[in-house]
């Protein structure tokens, strides 16, 4: 049995016709039954194929948050980048790299792309070009809220990377363009507390 | 697959209430605290129109705008129209107002001093609109974004920091007007309620 899941995109009304992702979850149907489709949701992304390109997913920063803080991660990096914005698009592969290096380890990278409405079709161009093959996130919603559910402490430039380590506390927050070496560093020193969230 | 949610829920409640975020030092650059004066204001930078000015030429007799915006940055574009409104019709009320880029056109070609002058015509900018060639005056505000506004009062005292309004991408979708609410608070010699505001932006691209 493969049960697959349809979900509808969380967009607002008036912007177009909802986009409709199909994902396939083997456990997310069962746990469906006692869980929020809030904490349903990450264990979906985590699982869903490649085999329709890079999926984006409309979330506003709460949807975030509920991905950062699901079950099954020790650090949790979230890289907020947009696809006409050159310092994002530099250092974008070495979220990659840090992702596949560090994964086996308990890090979970969550992708937010910040373009606009009109960019959406650029921020998944782009996705596709550098090989993604996980489900990322476009934000919705204004600024502020979004900006204020992540970091309180970011100021709006983006690029901006945050880490968080398994319970879903904000431990490192840097704004710009940062090496490998600096991700590697921001996500080791929270993989090395060994904040892991039970339950996972 | 097994899972209990309970001990997650209280392990996370628990981590909450024990321990606040501890962020690297370095994470996010200080800007300029509330009531403090206009930095590096004597400092000249060049006008699209070829004269050289520095914010205390421009400084109002009831407040001064400095905006730190640029013409490559999609936020920057978006607020484009809002903000030469703004500041055209304070112009006229005794602020003050001065646009300035301190992107190195190096890194982004489109923030080149002729790409200034033909956007500040093109978007008919009533005040000027100068050159960081440094960067070291959004350095000294700690700006990090374009657009990015610091509003003074008439002593030359920061009042409002921050964004333009809480929506760049739809203007017609626009609930509170921060800074036009707080030009007209600081015109009118009255207090400002909201004085610290925030949206994304663009970083600004430091010169070296």
């Amino acid at each position: 049995m493969d049960p697959v899941v349809s979900i509808a995109a969380e967009r607002p009304a008036g912007r177009g016709a909802g986009v409709r992702v199909r994902l396939s979850a083997p456990m997310c149907p069962r746990i469906r039954s006692f869980v929020p489709l809030g904490l349903c949701l990450p264990l979906l992304l985590a699982a869903a194929p490649a085999a329709h390109g890079p999926v984006l997913t409309a979330a506003d920063a709460a949807s975030v948050k509920k991905a950062i803080a699901a079950p099954g991660a020790k650090a949790v990096l979230v890289n907020i980048w947009a696809s006409w914005c050159g310092p994002c698009r530099e250092e974008f592969p070495d979220v990659l790299k840090l992702r596949k290096d560090l994964q086996s380890q308990g890090l979970r990278v969550i992708l937010v792309s910040a373009d606009f409405d009109d960019a959406r079709k650029d921020a998944v161009e782009f996705l596709q070009a550098m090989g993604v093959d996980f489900p990322s996130f476009i934000r919705v919603g204004k600024d502020e809220e979004f900006m204020n559910g992540l970091a309180k402490e970011w100021t709006g430039v983006l690029p901006a990377t945050l880490v968080y380590d398994g319970t879903g506390m904000l431990r490192d927050l840097r704004e710009g363009k940062q090496s490998y070496a600096t991700f590697r560093g921001m996500v080791e020193k929270v993989l090395q507390d060994g904040s892991a969230r039970p339950g996972s | 697959m097994k899972t209990s949610f309970a001990p997650v829920f209280l392990a996370a409640v628990a981590a909450l209430a024990l321990a606040a975020p501890v962020l690297a030092d370095d994470a996010a650059p200080k800007a300029l605290a509330m009531g403090a004066a206009i930095p590096m204001a004597d400092q000249k930078m060049k006008n699209v129109d070829g004269k050289e000015v520095a914010v205390a030429d421009v400084k109002g007799a009831k407040g001064t705008l400095v905006i730190f915006t640029c013409n490559a940055c999609p936020w920057a574009k978006a607020w484009e129209d809002r903000i030469v409104a703004l500041g055209n019709d304070y112009k006229g009320k005794g602020i003050g107002v001065i646009a300035v880029n301190a992107n190195d056109p190096g890194k982004v070609a489109e923030d080149g001093y002729d790409q200034m002058k033909t956007r500040a015509a093109e978007k008919k900018f009533g005040f000027p609109y100068v050159v960081d060639a440094t960067s070291n005056v959004a350095r000294a505000y700690g700006a990090t974004r374009t657009p990015e506004a610091f509003l003074f009062d008439a002593q030359g005292k920061l009042v409002y920091h921050g964004t333009i309004d809480d929506n760049a991408q739809e203007p017609g979708k626009v609930s509170t007007r921060y800074l036009a609410d707080a030009l007209a608070a600081v015109s009118s010699g009255k207090e400002i309620a909201v004085k610290e505001t925030k949206a994304m932006g663009c970083g600004i691209k430091f010169r070296a």
